[in-house]
């Protein structure tokens, strides 16, 4: 099975270009240089946003006022919510993995508009230091990361920077996706049709969709807001004549079809990795992709479910609950389809393998859950509470999260010619998945309980569930640290490979060098075979 | 390069413009809203009017934590489900109402007389399942003068409009002495909203609102709800145009040949 890399061909990562050092890497347009820059900014800030999460449930280890008070705590779950939504999740598996796979998965050389690629990079990292801009300039903003109007404009805290930072990732978002859907439709190698694309490319691909079609609005909603607030124009502000609620309808019809944005890539990622560790021809490859477009096109029309107290005709309501649920039809197929892939596979028990399988197990806590909330009289009785709190974390977190650590761990070797310390990897997933599990499960039953979200007191009967939550945000820290401390001192200092294919993948970046060369192909390969032809 | 370095630091620089302008103080003088007065007192020579017509000093009723809230009475929007929301909130807390706490509804309108808040107070209370202390929730009227002292202490701006007003709700807290404790923004409460904010009234701390979500009389300006979905409908129609475009081109445009 092993090939091994030919001397003669010079690693992307040891490729001398133009630059030298750290512009190199700033200035280069390699889709693969790209890619891990954005994975390099995103752990930082994953950092950061982590922290400031577990330093929240520690304020809620006990009622009252723990490490801080009301309004630290309220900026601190905004700054959190901006960080780990805008910065981390929406651009998340497409713009790391995205961008490094997908031209080699497609067979391409690069994508369709390597500058774009690195202008969209720039772009983030601008959007990123005017967010930033406002935690030092006049105090961090307290909004929550949904920016509800009226309050966006009416709070003294320093929200502006804010919301221009979050429209301006919006562009490196736009731009991103407008690059792989033009790379998908032009740059798959001959041979290789639109049903024999592998499926991390077509999540991609749907998910590129939404990205050019929702998030222009929220660009809009986000600078109308700014100008409400700078200019007082009147379109959100009742005492001018503008409404509140359109507000919420505005960012619901992006942010909704942004989880999709969030969850796609992670399915496609999942979908690539259990055929693999299944030794097993992924079950149902049409309905895997016809399901991730449904779910592309119907996630549109479900933002309603956000706003079912906030005033709509009975008639709407009924409309997006019965949306909400088709959604999840889609998406339940997508599971039967990795059940069955495993069955009667001859499993291969890797790491990449555990996160996958753990993503399935909270992905389906989530989505569950998350027909609770689509249902009409539950979602009055637990809208607002710590349940939503804890669904969304069970979907944001435990499956674009999730997804992100397995695709993590099944192409570092590829990205980095290094293999990781397996045992470590397996302990970080571990106790990662006892303290996710241990956080956030409690959150569920405490919002059932009737305790809102975003309070940074709660009454003595909550107290008990709110223990056993902070200390799995404890666990889950010490795990995501052994998980991160592996990964880095793997990626400099772990056991070299030049295996071109360590786990027995079918698709094509298994059949480029370890880790690929600049242009990742001597010549394009010629594509005969479906992508998951296992014997 | 140079001028994108350029343009980079000229973007950045904007910012601590903007900047200044959040650094602006917060504007007392908002015309329709809340402007929250946490920890201040409410002035202890405020009379208000019972459904007996009797004069009444306001912080000499205050004995136990007390929720203040401020409505008129003939209001054709928020008022109503407001005080609906109270009534189901008190049906539904473990709290006594009278005992633990107490309610007192006054209207800002100085037109109004002891007859409506009388009709008031008897439909509220029947709302009510429980058995409470009817004294738990009285309802006042004020006069001109002792409503533009009271509005003003607990910052409740509103406006008029023709024969009625355009103003936001909520519940203010009020301690034993008078001080603003907290704000539960909006129309809808829960019995947990409620019980933490008597809770902490009770031992004289003070917090800020944590759910802010306002609720306005919706009976202003119809039109530039117009011009709003104008932008919103220009904009969706541009944004579909562009994307339907880019998928025909790359659908029908031939492919270059690619070369290795």
């Amino acid at each position: 099975m092993s090939e091994t890399t030919s001397s003669k061909h010079v690693s992307f990562l040891q490729y001398k270009g133009k630059y030298k050092g750290i512009l190199g890497w700033i200035l280069s347009t390699d889709h693969k240089r790209v890619g891990l820059l954005y994975l390099y900014t995103m752990l930082v800030f994953f950092s950061l946003a982590a922290i400031l999460g577990l330093l929240m449930k520690l304020q809620l280890i006990a009622p009252g006022y723990t490490i801080m008070g009301p309004q630290t705590y309220n900026a601190m779950f905004t700054v959190h919510g901006i960080i780990m939504i805008f910065i981390i999740v929406v651009p998340g598996l497409p713009a790391v993995f995205g961008n490094f796979f997908l031209p080699i998965m497609i067979g391409a050389k690069d994508v369709a508009f390597p500058r774009l690629n690195l202008a969209s990079w720039w772009i983030y990292v601008i959007g990123i230091l005017v967010v930033l801009t406002s935690q030092f300039v006049g105090g961090w903003p307290d909004t929550g990361w949904t920016f509800y109007a009226p309050y966006s404009f009416q709070t003294p805290a320093n929200v502006l920077p804010a919301l221009f930072g979050a429209f301006i990732l919006g562009f490196s978002s736009i731009l991103t996706g407008i690059n792989f859907v033009v790379t998908v439709h032009r740059m798959r190698a001959p041979g290789m049709s639109w049903f024999k694309m592998p499926l991390f490319p077509w999540t991609l691909y749907a998910t590129a969709w939404v990205q050019i079609l929702a998030t222009p609005v929220i660009g809009i909603t986000l600078l109308l807001t700014v100008m409400e607030r700078v200019l007082g124009v009147g379109v959100f502000d009742p005492a001018l004549g503008g409404d509140p609620i359109l507000y919420q309808h505005l960012f619901w019809i992006y942010s909704h079809p942004a989880v999709y944005i969030m969850i796609l890539p992670g399915m496609g990622a999942i979908s690539e990795i259990l055929p693999v560790f299944s030794q097993k021809r992924i079950y149902g490859y049409k309905a895997i992709v016809l399901s991730s477009l449904a779910i592309a096109f119907v996630g549109y029309f479900v933002w309603g479910h956000h706003m079912f107290t906030s005033g709509m005709s009975g008639r709407a309501l009924y409309a997006f609950s019965f949306l909400t649920f088709i959604v999840a039809i889609p998406s339940a197929i997508k599971v039967f389809n990795w059940v069955s892939t495993m069955y009667k596979g001859s499993l291969n028990l890797q790491t990449p393998f555990y996160w996958a399988t753990s993503f399935i197990f909270v992905f389906m806590i989530g989505g569950l859950t998350g027909l609770v909330l689509g249902s009409l009289a539950t979602n009055v009785h637990v809208h607002d509470t710590h349940f939503v709190v804890a669904h969304f974390h069970f979907i944001v977190f435990g499956g674009t999260g999730f997804s992100f650590m397995a695709a993590l761990h099944y192409w570092f070797p590829k990205m980095f010619g290094r293999m990781y310390d397996a045992n470590w990897a397996n302990t970080g997933w571990a106790v990662f998945f006892s303290g996710f599990l241990t956080l956030y499960l409690p959150m569920f039953y405490l919002g059932i309980q009737g305790m809102p979200r975003r309070y940074y007191d709660y009454l003595p009967e909550f107290h008990g569930g709110n223990i056993i939550s902070s200390l799995g945000a404890i666990l889950m820290i010490a795990g995501a640290m052994i998980i991160i401390v592996n990964l880095v001192r793997s990626s400099r200092h772990g056991q070299k490979t030049s295996d071109k294919n360590p786990w027995g993948g079918r698709t094509l970046e298994w059949e480029t060098d370890t880790p690929p060369t600049l242009e990742n192909w001597d010549e394009i390969p010629n594509v005969t075979e479906e992508p998951y032809e296992y014997k | 390069m140079k001028y994108n370095l350029t343009g980079i630091l000229a973007f950045l620089l904007t910012f601590p413009v903007m900047a200044q302008t959040e650094e602006q103080p917060y504007d007392p003088d908002t015309e329709i809203g809340i402007v929250e007065k946490l920890d201040e007192y409410v002035p202890d020579d405020i009379y208000i009017i019972d459904t007996e017509g009797e004069r009444v000093n306001l912080v000499s009723l205050l004995d136990k934590p007390t929720a203040l809230a401020i409505v008129y009475y003939r209001c054709p929007g928020i008022c109503s489900p407001f005080m609906t929301s109270i009534s189901e909130v008190a049906d539904r807390s473990n709290l006594v109402l009278g005992e633990d706490y107490q309610i007192l509804t006054v209207s800002f309108d100085p037109t109004e007389g002891t007859n409506l808040s009388r009709t008031n107070q008897n439909s509220y209370h029947m709302l009510i399942d429980k058995e409470f202390d009817p004294d738990g929730w009285q309802f006042f009227t004020t006069d001109s003068i002792n409503s533009k002292r009271l509005t003003d202490a607990v910052g409740f701006n509103y406006k008029r409009q023709g024969l009625d007003f355009l103003h936001t709700s909520a519940m203010i807290f009020l301690s034993d002495e008078g001080k603003i404790t907290r704000y539960l923004h909006g129309t809808y409460f829960l019995p947990m909203d409620l019980k933490l904010a008597v809770v902490e009234t009770s031992e004289g701390k003070s917090g800020p609102s944590m759910s802010r979500l306002l609720s306005y009389c919706y009976s202003y300006d119809p039109a530039g709800q117009g011009y709003v979905f104008n932008v919103t409908k220009v904009a969706g129609t541009v944004i579909l145009f562009i994307a339907v475009l880019l998928f025909l081109v790359l659908i029908f445009k031939p492919k270059r040949k690619a070369t290795n």
